[in-house]
């Protein structure tokens, strides 16, 4: 048995070593072949000869193929790149690959084994060719192929392909990964070549954005069988930049193939499918998102726990009772299962879901989210849209083409509208993504069946101002006596987009779960544990983990403190939560931190102390030579303010001096940075208001915007002088 | 639809994992134990109840080797909350992993999943280093489990020494080794000194063997503690000496003396075939127009240095065995051991008299008087000249020709020398070798300083800053000389760049630039408050709460000095006071001073030997404090 399965292994292996080679040899002869026309293309502008490599040609080719439900997806890459200098030479000396491996796509299947080919080959500054035998330098360690580049310098040109070739099966309609990119990359591109091959039944969507060149068709020999290419020349380097959506304002391209054998798996295809296979789709109109959607997002679900929620309670209108059940199944629905799954991803329970019983809801996804929430709305009888939007960094709703890309949320037509996004365990009703604010969106409506959606309009969502996002900070100072250190206590809070980033990495579990049973008057995990036995034990093994949590937790916030007051050394830190937040997107979660410090903020001058009382507002935007040219338009998350009360208690004896300093106002169209000091009673009050008033600006505000940053900076070298009475 | 969702889930789970099922809480007794436990290691939140290495030897006679059986039981106890962490083992090609299993306080079978995984490691390109490893959890105080790990050594020579600190602290630890008298093995103290170890050593039953058995009570974890010394030098071990063993009446040499260890490196060495044809074009080229020996040999030492990539392949014999030279040449890269011979060979060709060196760097307390494989972890080439003894280096970048890296000096080498070996040392140099040289002349305009800076560096601050440059991309060279020289302070404008040859090793590098500071001056009433140092060294260098010794990459000599123009109708009124303190290990001095109307403010740190001794750190410490007080201290100028 065992010797007759070895023998079959053997024979399968060796099967496909043949065809591996074989494919091995097609795929070099496509990129080293006689048709190459790069290979002598050795030279590379001046203009570039002080950059760490020039790519001198970067082919991306894409491949599709199918026999019946057997599909054959081959991506493959080749760069051929002129390295001037080590950091390159270092960067293209080693690679690592899976040379074969099991496809992901489709569904499993014992048979077939994707592959990876790479051919390297590298030419010296004389002209001289070096191929590398991939087979005999690599190692292979757990399924891992690696090869360090022999012969390689700086001044030589490398050449290189990665090929992979990955069959799978699937009868249904499968969708391959959308790719949406830049042009450009990390060394500037000379010649730049994106290919396509299909053949009927994949369907194409594919956008060029900002200037970046059309795809072509290239007319082929079999009918079936379509190729495009995309061709530049001359690409810039791109850069990291702050506040920058690439894919809103840099030369870029979509695209996403869809495979869908017949016509039935095309009308299952969750996208949108040009007509026809020969048809490269460019733009989504309103109407092809009403068909998509008309029977996606219908209502369904059971919405009885609403309804028991609901009796005995009254509500002033529907707006009080569309909140009140948006908090209610954000428990329901999905903060009563979090202890269980803290409970099985710490290995307390085995089984931990058992005790919620078999016939329960638990809302997973936007989907599952939209169709219950308007089932819910449906039966009160409480009209409402489906906003179907697209986030600000991947353009407007007019270039919509990969449905992936495509956000929905539920707006509810009270008297003020209200949204409802598929929820978090801290997510409010009204708070959506901020990038899809202000932004064009469709809205679709059942108005005249109540079995489908029949109806789609233009919209637009609300915006919302720095006044909404808000960090506030209040500060109080106090000086030891012989001024050898300091004592901090900030009170923190935090509400519209500035708050949810801070829950989630202030809160544990037990900080909000006990708050929504309470509210709810739901029963804990623990509660729900039948056996006696059992749920003594799991008792202690949760508030263990619970408090475990707490202290490395508390650990890492004093290691954040350091860096916020620029401190070295903080002793006896405390940190305690005053107000979740969790119930209103306007209510401010707060929490409280102490701490002293030595060394820190203070400089003595003869007598008299100079006090950093500037940094007390936290590292600023300090800009560089380079942020200040900028020639983009800046792209940000939304409007925000941060505004710090800071009060220091004037040590007895001194008096403050330089407040003339900390009177700044710079406040124009795109932002602020506002300060004001006083004394009172003893004390020093500094008040301070950063803001981004717009979610975008021109170009031309970039200098407006470093006004503001710029004093904000400045502020935080500002001192006083604390001067002996 | 969505109700079976999440009764999937659970069914999912249940299939998933029984074992949590029998796990038990921890005893009463447990529990104290636990809390005790936590007040003696309070940093720590897994202790060793016990800890108990079994060492065993055998004879494999297929491959005539003596083989080594080390079984290593543990008793873990959580003394924290909760505890997550990773039991582990390593193996290579010279071991394995016979038993790896984890068991509940009542001996029941855990059933945690052990993983075997290649080890990847950021130095080593490839290596055949793996390990087995599983992530277990303790969910309560006291909560015990019990491992026991058994690994094969297939040739004793791989089995080098025996640690009593560990990853967690113990309570009691104990170290048995069952030595056949068929076997001469020295076990040899290191650091014992100031531990209460005690020594046992009886017969077995049968009267054939000696069992060696240390104990000692409450040790401590190994210091997670960065910048330390080797762990040969801090913790106390048992180096184990295979010197000889009987078979058949015949004594066979292991390791008995270091000319044992030299014949078995040396017999790798013979067994290259050191054909250099591929390298002779390239040494001619290198050497044909030099004018002197040693231009000859720099030519040939640079050429390494710049041209032969660092790429390790640690895999079985070639963790022992250089590669050859005409390979390394052809590749362009290679390990140690492949620039050394290649150094060796480039340097034959060329005439000279060139040797291959095992060396121990800084990290290992050994010398070759302990003939053991874990007394050396590097190669380097030697060159006779003239009566002098030169040691080359193809893994030091940007190192002069003659100049020696920190992590090599004073150590002991091995050097070929036919069926003989020779030993020696590499030359120590002085701190003042690396010297650092800040000159800062200064102005006040209003609230700016401004003015002119020169810095200087030799020796290693020279290699170090040579190496990153060169190592940059081209196209950010100029934005980080910028960076390196205002140390990302946006308050420092930095202009007029100029250096010297950032390609030469040879001479010392040389950097002049203007300075524009802002924010550094302050007015206050007829008062300027003048914060005078924009470099701050050592300010962080506070060594608290550290059990180790501090070692530095490099010995370090900075010699700052800033002269501030007093400007017109301006006195001062407060200049700091002057520091110093000396030890054996630094000579650290902070002087102000005036010369007619400038004020000189000068530092001189020297770290003498590159370490701070736990003995200097009260000291130290407080000469830190008195420094960052300076540091914080204004100078104040008041007008006239």
């Amino acid at each position: 048995m065992i010797s007759r399965y070895l023998i079959l292994l053997l024979l399968t292996v060796s099967v496909s070593v043949f065809s591996q080679s074989k494919e091995e040899l097609a795929a070099k002869d496509f990129f080293w072949g006689a048709n190459d026309t790069y290979k002598d293309a050795n030279d590379i502008p001046k203009e570039w000869t002080n950059e760490s490599a020039v790519i001198i040609y970067k082919n991306v080719n894409y491949d599709f193929h199918k026999f019946g439900k057997n599909v054959t997806y081959t991506t493959s890459i080749r760069k051929r790149i002129k390295l001037l200098d080590k950091a390159a030479v270092e960067e293209f000396s080693e690679f690592a690959f899976t040379k074969r491996f099991r496809s992901s796509k489709g569904r499993f299947t014992w048979k077939k084994k994707g592959g990876t080919f790479v051919g390297v080959k590298i030419i010296k500054p004389d002209g001289s060719i070096t191929e590398i035998d991939v087979e005999k330098d690599a190692v292979e360690v757990d399924g891992e192929t690696k090869i360090a580049i022999a012969n390689l310098e700086v001044g030589d040109i490398i050449d290189y392909y990665y090929y992979r070739n990955e069959p799978f099966k699937t009868t249904y309609a499968f969708g391959f990964d959308p790719v949406e990119t830049s042009l450009g990359e990390e060394y500037p591109i000379m010649d730049y070549k994106l290919f396509f091959e299909t053949e009927n039944d994949f369907f194409i969507n594919f956008k060029s954005f900002n200037g970046a060149p059309e795809l072509k068709e290239i007319p082929t020999e079999k009918k079936n069988m379509r190729r495009y290419e995309l061709i530049e020349t001359n690409i810039p380097k791109s850069e990291y930049k702050r506040w920058f959506y690439p894919l809103v304002e840099l030369p870029s391209y979509k695209f996403q193939v869809y495979f869908a054998r017949s016509g039935k798996f095309e009308d299952r295809a969750l996208a949108f499918l040009p007509e026809k296979e020969d048809i490269i789709k460019t733009s989504v109109s309103k109407e092809e998102v009403l068909d998509l959607y008309d029977s996606r997002f219908k209502p369904d679900g059971d919405v009885g726990d609403v309804k028991s929620f609901f009796k005995g309670k009254s509500f002033k209108n529907d707006r009080e009772k569309v909140i009140a059940a948006y908090y209610y199944m954000r428990h329901y629905y999905l903060t009563r299962y979090v202890e269980a799954f803290y409970a099985k991803e710490s290995n307390i329970s085995p089984y931990p879901f058992m005790v919620y019983g078999y016939n329960v809801v638990f809302i997973q996804n936007q989907k599952q989210f939209i169709r219950h929430f308007t089932e819910f709305l449906k039966r009160q009888k409480i009209d409402y849209n489906i906003v179907v939007g697209k986030k600000r960094y991947d353009g407007s709703m007019d270039d919509l083409l990969i449905e992936r890309n495509v956000n929905v949320l539920v707006k509810v037509k009270t008297a003020t509208p209200l949204y409802a996004e598929f929820f978090s365990p801290h997510t409010n009703i009204n708070e959506f993504s901020p990038l899809m604010e202000g932004t064009d969106v469709f809205l679709l409506s059942s108005e005249k069946s109540k079995k489908r959606i029949d109806v789609v309009e233009n919209g637009k969502l609300p915006t919302s101002t720095y006044l909404d996002n808000e960090t506030k900070k209040a500060v109080t100072l106090t000086i030891n006596d012989d001024f050898s250190g300091i004592e901090i206590t900030s009170v923190n809070s935090f509400k519209g987009h500035e708050k949810s980033d801070q829950q989630y990495d202030r809160l544990t579990f037990t900080d909000y779960v006990f708050e929504d049973y309470k509210k709810y008057e739901t029963e804990s995990w623990i509660d729900l544990v039948k056996r006696k036995k059992d749920k003594a034990k799991y008792k202690k093994e949760m508030d263990a983990l619970s408090a475990k949590l707490k202290t490395k937790q508390k650990e890492r916030f004093e290691e954040a403190i350091k860096g916020e007051y620029g401190v070295e050394d903080v002793e006896d830190y405390t940190y305690e939560i005053n107000e979740n937040g969790r119930y209103s997107l306007e209510s401010y979660f707060t929490f409280t931190e102490s701490f002293k410090a030595k060394n820190a903020l203070i400089k003595k001058a003869g007598p008299n102390y100079i006090l950093e009382i500037g940094k007390l507002i936290g590292g600023q935007i300090d800009l560089d030579e380079k942020e200040r040219k900028r020639t983009e338009n800046v792209y940000m998350p939304y409007p925000r303010s941060f505004n710090y009360s800071i009060t220091l208690n004037i040590p007895e004896g001194y008096t403050v001096a330089g407040l003339d300093k900390l009177n700044k106002t710079v406040d124009n169209a795109t932002g602020a940075f506002i300060s004001t000091a006083k004394i009172e009673d003893n004390t020093l009050i500094v008040n301070t208001s950063k803001q981004y008033k717009n979610y975008y600006e021109p170009n031309s505000n970039w200098d407006m915007m470093i006004a503001f940053l710029d004093e904000a900076n400045q502020f935080t070298n500002e001192k006083v002088l604390l001067k002996k009475k | 639809m969505i109700k079976y969702t999440l009764s999937f889930i659970v069914l999912l789970m249940i299939s998933f994992s029984a074992q949590s099922q029998k796990r038990i809480d921890p005893t009463d007794k447990d529990k104290v134990l636990a809390n005790a436990l936590k007040e003696k290691f309070p940093d720590d939140n897994v202790a060793l109840v016990t800890s108990k290495d079994f060492v065993t030897f055998g004879y494999n006679k297929r491959d005539q080797k003596v083989t080594v059986e080390h079984q290593a039981k543990e008793n873990m106890i959580n003394i924290d909350v909760r505890a997550d962490i990773q039991a582990y083992s390593f193996y290579d090609g010279e071991s394995s992993i016979e038993e790896f299993d984890i068991r509940y306080r009542n001996e029941k079978n855990a059933g945690f999943f052990i993983r075997d995984e290649a080890y990847q490691s950021e130095d080593l390109f490839h290596n055949d280093t793996r390990v087995q490893y599983t992530t277990i959890d303790f969910p309560v105080k006291g909560y015990r489990y019990l491992t026991n790990i058994i690994k094969h050594y297939k040739d004793i020579k791989y089995f080098t020494k025996l640690y009593f600190n560990g990853e967690y602290p113990v309570a009691k630890k104990t170290i048995v080794v069952v030595v056949p008298n068929w076997l001469n093995l020295e076990l040899k103290e290191l650091n014992f000194e100031g531990y209460d170890i005690t020594k046992k050593v009886t017969n077995n039953d049968k009267g054939n063997a000696k069992i060696h058995t240390y104990t000692i009570e409450n040790i401590e974890a190994m210091y997670k503690e960065e910048s330390t010394p080797g762990p040969t030098y801090i913790y106390p071990h048992i180096l184990v000496l295979a010197k000889t063993y009987k078979q058949n009446g015949k004594t066979i040499n292991i390791f008995n003396e270091t000319q044992d260890l030299y014949n078995w490196y040396k017999s790798l060495v013979n067994s290259l075939e050191n054909d250099n044809t591929p390298i002779k074009d390239k040494v001619k080229e290198l050497t044909e127009n030099a004018k002197t020996d040693e231009e000859k040999i720099k030519n040939i030492y640079y050429w390494v240095q710049d041209n032969i990539r660092y790429i390790a392949f640690e895999d079985g014999i070639a963790g022992f065995k250089p590669d050859e030279a005409s390979n390394v040449f052809t590749k362009r890269y290679g390990d140690c051991k492949g620039m050394a011979n290649l150094t060796k060979q480039m340097l034959i060709e060329a005439g000279f008299d060139a040797r291959l060196t095992w060396i121990g760097t800084k990290r290992i307390a050994y010398d070759y008087s302990t003939p053991n494989l874990s007394v050396d972890n590097h190669m380097i080439c030697t060159l006779f000249k003239d009566d002098e003894t030169i040691f080359l280096d193809g893994t030091e970048k940007f190192n002069a020709f003659g100049e020696y890296a920190d992590r090599i000096q004073g150590k002991q080498v091995l050097i070929e020398n036919g069926d003989a070996y020779i030993l020696k040392h590499v030359p120590v140099s002085d701190a003042e070798f690396n010297k650092e040289r800040f000159a800062y002349n200064l102005t006040l305009s209003q609230d700016h300083i401004t003015g002119s800076v020169d810095k200087t560096f030799n020796g290693e601050s020279r290699s170090s800053l040579l190496y990153y440059f060169n190592n940059l991309k081209n196209d950010k060279k100029d934005e980080f000389l910028e960076y390196y020289l205002n140390k990302g302070n946006s308050n420092i404008k930095v202009s007029n760049i100029e250096t010297s040859d950032l390609l030469n090793r040879d001479d010392k590098i040389n950097i002049a630039y203007d300075v524009v500071i802002k924010n550094a001056v302050s007015s206050f009433d007829d008062q300027v408050y003048i914060d005078l140092d924009f470099d701050k060294e050592l300010s962080n260098f506070k060594l608290e709460k550290r059990k180790a010794d501090y070692i530095f990459s490099s010995k370090k000599d900075l010699e700052s000095t800033t002269r501030l123009e007093i400007p017109k109708g301006y006195k001062i009124a407060h200049l700091p006071e002057n520091i110093s303190v000396s030890s054996n290990n630094y000579d650290m001095d902070v002087k102000f001073s005036k010369d007619n109307n400038i004020i000189v403010y000068k530092k001189q740190f020297k770290i003498k030997n590159a370490k701070i001794e736990t003995s200097d750190f009260e000291e130290w410490n407080g000469f830190i404090d008195q420094l960052n007080a300076i540091y914080n201290e204004q100078i104040i100028l008041t007008k006239e």
